[in-house]
Order: C-alpha cells, then structure tokens, then sequence
C-alpha cells in the first residue's frame, strides 16, 4: 500500500483500509515491547518535538516512549514556564520549532483547529494531532480500534456503547468517526445535555437508558467526566451522574458476555465507572496503554520515512 | 465636473431597462438620462459602456469602520475607499467602535472624517445606550440631530426588554430607526459555531437558531407595542427569517437585512476548512437549510437589504487558531461579486432587479428622511452611480484592497459581476479612468 | 532483499507481494505485472540464472556445508531475513532433516526497522514479524537471505540480531553473491556467485510467495521520455 499520510490531524479522511495497514503494522511493533532491548533504529536522526500546552502526562509519555524506541531525538516543548506563557503565539512557535530542524510535532493544544492551524504554518514538519481542543484526539482513537480489534479479530457489525460526556469530548468524536470507519455500530448513551445536536453527520444512535444501550454491545466506552461540566450546569451533581449513567457491575451484566470496558484515562471512580468494573476482568484499561505505544510507533514509522512525500 | 457615461443599461432602483442609454452628470447631479451627444472638452470624461449596468450607487447598511479606537484594524479613510472599490456609494459605520459613538460630538466626528475621505459617503449610526453598556439611554435625539442614521448596539443586542421598549418609544419621532443585532446572550453564551453540524463535529459551543429568534420575535412584540420600526441585522436562520415575514405580513414596520457570507457560505465551511478562523463570524454560519431560507426570502421581499458586515481585524489579530480567533471577515470588496456569483450559481432564484435593489433602493427607504433620495436614478436626483460589468471575471487578491483588512474567506476564488466604477455626488472615486 | 535498496525496484518487489495474494492468479499476475514494467522499460527479463532443479540441488549442498562446518548442527539456529530468505531458510531445515534427521530449530527476522535506508525510500517498507522461538544466546546463528549485494541487508541484520540477544557466532548463507559490497561483509555459503553490473536486478522467485523456483536477472532501464 502507498502510504500517503504525513501528518494526522483528525480520522475523517482515513479509509478503512489505512487505519487497517496501521493497525497491522502496530501489531509488529507491539511485539518490540516484549524484547529486552525495545529500541530499534529506524527513526534514527529525526527530531521530534512533542508541543505541550496542556498538561497530559499519558499522551505525552505514550508518544516519548514510541519516539524513544524508534530512536528519534525527543524534545519536550511544555507550555509551563515557556514562551506562550510569555504571549508568544503558535505561528511563532511552529516556525521557530522548524528552524531548529524539527522533522515532527506533536501538538495537545486547548483550542479546536490548532493542530490544522500548525500544520498550515508548517512547510517541512510534519503534525500529529495529540488533542486539540473538544475536537480530535485521533491517535487515542486509533489505540481504541487497536485495542478493540486484537481482541475481537475485527469490528464489522460489532456494536459500541459509548456513555458519558460526549460533546466536550475529543476522545468520544475520534472514537465516533474511527469505529465507524471500521465498521462497528456506535450507540451513544449519557444525559442530552452533553450530547452533540446533529448525531447522525457520525452515524450513531443514542439510547436514553444506559440499560438499553449496553444491551449485547461489544465494547463500552466510558468516558471521563469532568468536573467543570457539572460547575457550567449541565448536570446537578457528580452523583446523580454516576447513579444514572455510572458504570457499575449491574449494567455491565447487560452488555454481551465478554465485552471489553474501555475508557480512555484517568479513571473517575464512582463518577463514571466503578472500581469493580475498571479493575474487573473485562477491563481493557491497561491494554489501552499498552497499544498507546505500538499504536503511535506505527503511525511515526509510518509517516516519518520515507523521503519527498506531499 | 461633468462626466457622461453612455451605452448603459440603466436600472432605476426598481426596474432594469433593456434599451441603452446614457447619463450625464453635472454638478453633482444627474443632469439627463436618455441620448446625450458629448460635447466639446468632455472627452476625457465620457465612457462608453457598452452595455454594462448603470446603478444607483449602492448602499451598505453595516460596516464596521474601527475609528476611532482601533485604526490598525481600519480607519474612516481606509474603509471608504475599500467601499468604493467594492462598488458601494455610501456605508453606514456602526459604532461598536472606542469609545463607542455614543453622542453628538462623535457622530460629528465620524461625519467630518467621513467627508474629508476619498472614497464612499460614510454615515454615522450612533448606540442606543450610553457606553453600548446596555444600561441608560444614549443622547439619542442629539445624536439624530447631528446625523446618525441608525441607532444600534451592534456586537451585542439591547438585552434588557425594558430598555428597547423605552428606546424603541423615545425614538418614535426621531425619524431613526433602531437596528437591533437580534442574539439572546444567554443562549449563545461561550458559542463559537452554529449549534447543530459544526458544533456537533467541533465540540465547541454553538449558538443556537432559538438565540436569534427569541430576541427577533421580541422586537416585533415590542415594536408594535410602540408603534416604532425596528430593523433586524444580519438575520441568518431560517427561523428568524419566518419570523420577519410573518411580521410584515401583519404589517408590521419590521424590516431585516441579511450578510454576504450567510447568503454565500454555510457551517460546512467551517468544519470542511478544518476550523478556519476565516469562517468564524458572528452570527456563525449556518446549515445550508438556513441559508436557501435566506435566499428565499431574498426572492419573496421578507429580506431589506444585503449587507456585508465588513468586520475587519489585523491579520496577526485573525492568523491564529479557530477557538482563539475573534469574530468577523473583511468582505468590503469583494461582497457584491460574491453574492452575484452565488445568485447566479443557484440559477438566478430571483430577477437580478430585486438583487440590485437590494444594495440600493432597498436599504436607502431604511434611512433617515434626508436621505431619501438615494438609491434611485432620478434627473436632479444625486449622482451616486455604480456601474456593474455582468462579463468580467476576476479573482479575489485582498494583497491589493484599498482596506487595512485582508482576512477574507474567499482570498483566491473567482468570482464573475464585478462593480468597476463608482460615483459618489459626481466624483468618480473608483474605476478607470480610460 | 538487496535489491530493495531502490526505489523503483522496492516498488516493485512490494507489488509483486500483493500479487501473491491472489491464490491461483499469483503466478500469471506476476508475470502481468513484470510484463506491465517491461512495456513501461524499467525491468527487461536478461538472462535465467537458476531453474527449480539447479535451485532445489544448490541449497542441498549449502545444506551439506553448514552440517559440515557446525559438526553436524550442533547447537545450530536457522534465521531467515524477511522474506525470501524465510522460505530459503525452511527448505534448508528440511534438507537438514533428510541428511541428518535432526531438527535445527528456525527463526524469522524482519530488518525493516534497522535499515539505513529508511529516510531515503519513497514509501516505508512494511514491517513484518520477527518471530525466533528461542533464545539466540550462545547458538550459532546461520542467517539466511537470498541475494548478498551491498551488504547493507546483512548489517541490518546483525544489528537486529544483537539486539536480540548474544550469539556465539553468526554465520552468513546466500543463494546468490552478486557482488558489489559496500561493507565488509562476507557470506559464509554461498549458492552461486554471478557476476552482476549495478544496473542489472537479481531476482530470486520462491514457489511458496512467486509460484515458481527460479533465478533471473533483469536487466534496469532507465525511464526515458
């Protein structure tokens, strides 16, 4: 396959069989992990500048560990006591991080648009979207469908059930859009203040009753909820979430037998899932992390060789 | 100065006519419509026209000029001649500007810089409230009296109900007519985007349709409470529009106008350009249901006049992220091609008479009495002409606009209908001069 | 592997793989495919250097010599190079095992990730498995490929096998030495030497990815408009 892909901002313009050749791939450096000596030479040389305006510990490490091993050189950009604190602005940034010699960046930003907005600035590094605002987090998706299609074989007609705070989050919109590309039915579940308005531009369902959507779904996907919602009044209180949509043993009884229980990290516990169930036996959690790594080595290797392309 | 434009089609403010014919003006002043020989010594202002339309000069409601107080963005000056390059005669400035215009002396102040300017007539609109506070009445007589022709607290609606019903009463006898910028802050609070397919895919706040409609169908009940006329700006929803039309069908003195962008763009672009901060406007861009609702009430007369909400800000200002970026395009010069390229595009929903009508005798009939005679072509009536070329096609190149502004959403399109000259009170303030 | 090395040709060798997974087409896709390039003038067939039989008789003595040189595969490790080497390494375990009816354990090795060419190829190169079921500490590893040029393959190689663990010794076998090394590198066994021009492309075809056992030389032609 023709790889064309150089950065990845979001999963819209992915084909199914892209994110498949990627996920193939990762399965080959997953098995890297296990060798006593993890690191492999193939991005030897190239600069990779991982651009933090938010504080992320897991994207952040998960893509150090994945340059590391494909011994790129590694730069941590962190906004904390740097210079946007100073009021310098992205554009100023981006070409200051190319005239350095940067062959990649990795950019979590609050705002929705700055990883396109970095990759339009850039003439020669290429941009891997690591969050951008509530708008993408596609390499968290990616890791997902990993995680997903290991364990199930392939995610044709598999049905997913994602609950929580689906409008404000990156991780459910990426999720929407990649699973759906593979073929899965997504069903979405939460309360209808923190859903998106137009959800069939996505192809998903929602289910009011979180007991009806898990009903033999393959994976749940729970998602993180944060705080600052309930302070902007979309819901009364972290409580009534957790006793209407939390994840508890009682509702995972009503997904399939062996359904993976996903959700994208840090865990809230007894806000949107239960210890019992995060720390079950069908809990994915850690499997994510792990594909995290072999996920975005993929993706680097992928779009990081390979001379003159775009 | 005389200047004879022959060969025109000439439309009147009503009606296009099909034969050709010339127009000569003399002092300011539409001396004679119909066959005209030119004389001797005015061969240097004599052009043939082979054909193109001859306009009133046509009239934007809704500028932001940013003078005084923020004139690295745009300046009185600057703006008038990019509204003379895009073929307008006259522009209204809204006053959102620092300090807002807000009394008599600074409605003063943008009419003199307005008049000792190149290009377009510029007339002042003034606040409705002291400050655009939205707490106490401005001056609103003194201001009428010194020449504001609008009051509005555009950027932001009146909000509080009580104080536009004691607006809406007070100006009652002003002969000014209050704009209102029709959002309801609570709704739209935090939005970015339209609340439906941009918001859903970005994840950012939206501005519901509702947060428009709600303030527009309170302006109606206070309106005809009052007896007083109020003007919606830049309406973009279907809803809204439906309101308006249901509202002069009681006849009602509701009027409304509508953007450039919101006739030629929706929230596709927004999520297609990968948020863009080019399409970030405020209202936001639409669905396309929205905007062939606008287009229809374009055709069926519920819509005033075309607007382009000319928000201009400094690239450095613009250049930045969507989430960070502020609200608004430059538009000035390229908005009548934009809008004629789409009418055309959309097969010609309406006769180009009603699209002509609206930049011209359309919004004139919302301006103060004095100035009621623009947006006609009358013998003895002012000579503010735009001529219009139907045949040429140009590309938007904002690297050559009269306006400090360059930030425009059409940088690079080509679009076709082209305003190549315009004339303001008998002076020729853009065109060639062949 | 070596002649990977190039763009043009990195193409087409990969398109030859997807060929492979068309069943029963394989060998007539290929053959389409070679037919395509030759009409396009970067490949021209030249000359067969090995047909089945001279290949099956070339890796049974290879097989005798390395019996020969490990006393008898003796705390022996097969590792083929992804891919062709992977099959020639198999057919040497089986000869292995008629002669000696002992079974020398083998690996695979994928080198793509130790490259040195990485940032100069079009396209990345896809990864495949490395998959050794034993530890390679203290064995004799005999690395098996099917064409030595460069020697850049072969280097790649013993990176990735040091990072694997430490072997007593490595030993390198060949089907075909086409001269031209670039490093100092030298094959242990070798199937057949045949003196090569640097614009000419050995091709070994394996039955189990080609459809056919066989060795040719094409001859590359520049692309001229």
């Amino acid at each position: 396959m023709e790889w064309k892909h150089r950065s990845l901002i979001d999963l819209d313009t992915w084909s199914r069989e892209e994110i498949e050749y990627l996920l193939e791939n990762a399965k080959n450096m997953e098995d890297l992990l296990d060798r006593p000596i993890k690191k492999v030479p193939a991005l030897r040389g190239k600069l990779v500048v991982n651009l933090f305006y938010e504080p992320s510990t897991r994207t952040r490490v998960s893509f150090e560990l994945a340059e590391k091993f494909l011994s790129a050189d590694v730069v941590n950009w962190s906004v904390s006591g740097s210079s946007s604190v100073k009021g310098e602005t992205l554009r100023d940034t981006a070409w200051t991080l190319e005239s350095m010699g940067a062959d990649a960046v990795v950019i979590r930003h609050g705002a929705v648009g700055s990883a396109a907005y970095l990759k339009n600035k850039l003439k020669r590094s290429a941009v891997f979207n690591g969050g951008d605002g509530t708008h993408a987090h596609p390499t968290q998706a990616l890791l997902d469908i990993y995680t997903a299609w290991k364990r199930l074989g392939h995610l044709d007609g598999k049905k997913m059930t994602i609950i929580g705070d689906i409008q404000h989050s990156r991780v459910a919109r990426s999720n929407m859009i990649g699973f759906k590309t593979m073929g899965a039915n997504v069903v979405l579940s939460g309360p209808p203040t923190l859903l998106p308005p137009d959800l069939e531009s996505f192809g998903a369902v929602y289910e009011a009753n979180p007991f009806e959507a898990v009903k033999e779904a393959d994976i749940v996907y729970l998602l993180r909820i944060q705080k600052e919602r309930q302070d902007e009044g979309l819901f009364p209180s972290l409580d009534e979430y957790f006793l209407t949509y939390g994840a508890d043993e009682r509702l995972i009884k009503a997904a399939a037998k062996e359904a993976l229980i996903m959700h994208p990290g840090p865990v809230n516990r007894r806000v949107e899932i239960e210890s019992a169930v995060a720390d079950g036996p069908q809990s994915a959690i850690l499997a994510q992390v792990r594909s995290g790594v072999a996920v975005r080595m993929a993706l680097l290797y992928l779009c990081l060789g390979g001379a003159g392309k775009e | 100065m005389t200047i004879l434009l022959r060969n025109g089609l000439i439309f009147d403010g009503e009606k296009l006519g099909e034969k050709a014919k010339d127009v000569l003006i003399e002092g300011g002043k539409i001396q004679k419509v119909g066959e005209t020989q030119p004389q001797r010594g005015m061969e240097n202002h004599t052009y043939d026209l082979d054909g193109k339309i001859v306009c009133p000069g046509f009239i934007d409601l809704h500028v932001h000029l940013r003078d005084p107080g923020q004139e690295w963005r745009e300046d009185i000056p600057s703006g008038a001649l990019a509204a003379a390059a895009g073929g307008f005669s006259t522009v209204v400035a809204m006053p959102n500007t620092d300090p807002p215009i807000d009394c008599a002396s600074l409605v003063q102040y943008v009419m003199n810089r307005g008049m000792s300017s190149q290009g377009a007539r510029v007339l002042p609109a003034g606040t409705v409230t002291k400050g655009r506070s939205g707490e106490r009445l401005a001056e609103l007589a003194k201001m009428a009296a010194a020449g504001a022709v609008f009051f509005t607290d555009d950027g932001s609606p009146v909000w509080k109900s009580g104080l536009l019903h004691k607006a809406l009463l007070y100006t009652r006898n002003l002969g000014v007519r209050i704009m209102e910028h029709p959002e309801d802050l609570d709704l739209s609070r935090g939005a970015q985007v339209n609340w439906g397919y941009s918001s859903s895919r970005s994840g950012l706040k939206g501005s519901p349709v509702s947060s428009e409609v709600s303030d527009i169908h309170r302006g109606i009940h206070l309106s005809e409470e009052t007896g007083s006329p109020v003007h919606f700006t830049h309406v973009s929803s279907k809803k809204g529009i439906e309101a308006v039309r249901l509202a002069k069908r009681q006849g009602l003195s509701v009027t409304a106008d509508v953007t450039c962008h919101h006739l030629v763009l929706d929230e596709s672009a927004v999520v297609d350009s990968r948020y863009d901060s080019l399409f970030k406007v405020n209202p936001p861009l639409r669905s396309s249901t929205d905007r062939d609702a606008l287009w229809e009430g374009i055709c069926d007369g519920t819509v005033d006049a075309i607007i382009t909400d000319h928000a201009p800000y400094h690239s450095d200002e613009k250049d930045v992220p969507f989430q960070e970026a502020p609200f608004g395009i430059a538009s000035l010069e390229c908005a009548v091609a934009a809008v004629l390229t789409e009418w055309n595009n959309r097969g010609k929903p309406c006769p180009l008479e009603r699209m002509l009508y609206l930049w011209t005798a359309g919004p004139a009939r919302l301006l103060p009495k004095k100035w009621s005679n623009l947006g006609k072509i009358r013998e003895g009536g002012p000579a503010d002409i735009t001529v219009l070329d139907p045949g040429i096609e140009k590309t938007v190149d904002p690297s050559l606009w009269r306006s400090k502004a360059k930030m425009t959403p059409w940088k690079g399109r080509t679009f076709a209908n082209w305003p190549i000259m315009t004339i303001v009170e008998g002076r020729i303030v853009f065109g060639e001069t062949e | 592997m070596e002649d990977a090395d190039t763009y043009k040709t990195g193409k087409f060798r990969r398109q030859g793989d997807f060929a492979l997974d068309k069943g029963d087409n394989r060998r007539n896709s290929r053959r389409c495919l070679l037919f395509l390039w030759g009409v396009l003038g970067l490949l021209r067939e030249k000359a067969k250097v090995m047909n089945a039989d001279e290949m099956t008789r070339a890796l049974k003595r290879l097989a005798h010599e390395i019996l020969e040189k490990n006393r008898g595969g003796e705390n022996c490790l097969l590792v083929g190079i992804q891919r062709r080497g992977v099959h020639l390494a198999n057919r040497l375990k089986e000869y292995i095992k008629e002669t000696e009816s002992k079974k020398v354990p083998s690996g695979v090795l994928d080198i793509t990730l130790y490259r040195d060419d990485l940032t100069l190829l079009h396209d990345q190169p896809v990864v495949h498995s490395t998959a050794i079921p034993v530890d390679i500490s203290n064995k004799t590893v005999i690395l098996v490929d099917d064409v030595i040029y460069t020697g850049r393959t072969t280097r790649a190689a013993l990176d990735a096998l040091m990072d694997l663990g430490r072997p007593s010794a490595v030993q390198l076998c060949v089907l075909i030495d086409r001269g031209h090394r670039e490093l100092p590198i030298h094959p242990d066994f070798v199937g057949k030497s045949v003196p090569t021009s640097q614009d000419e492309v050995v091709e070994v075809r394996v039955n189990e990815l080609d459809g056919v056992d066989e060795v040719v030389i094409c001859q590359r032609e520049e692309y001229r408009q």
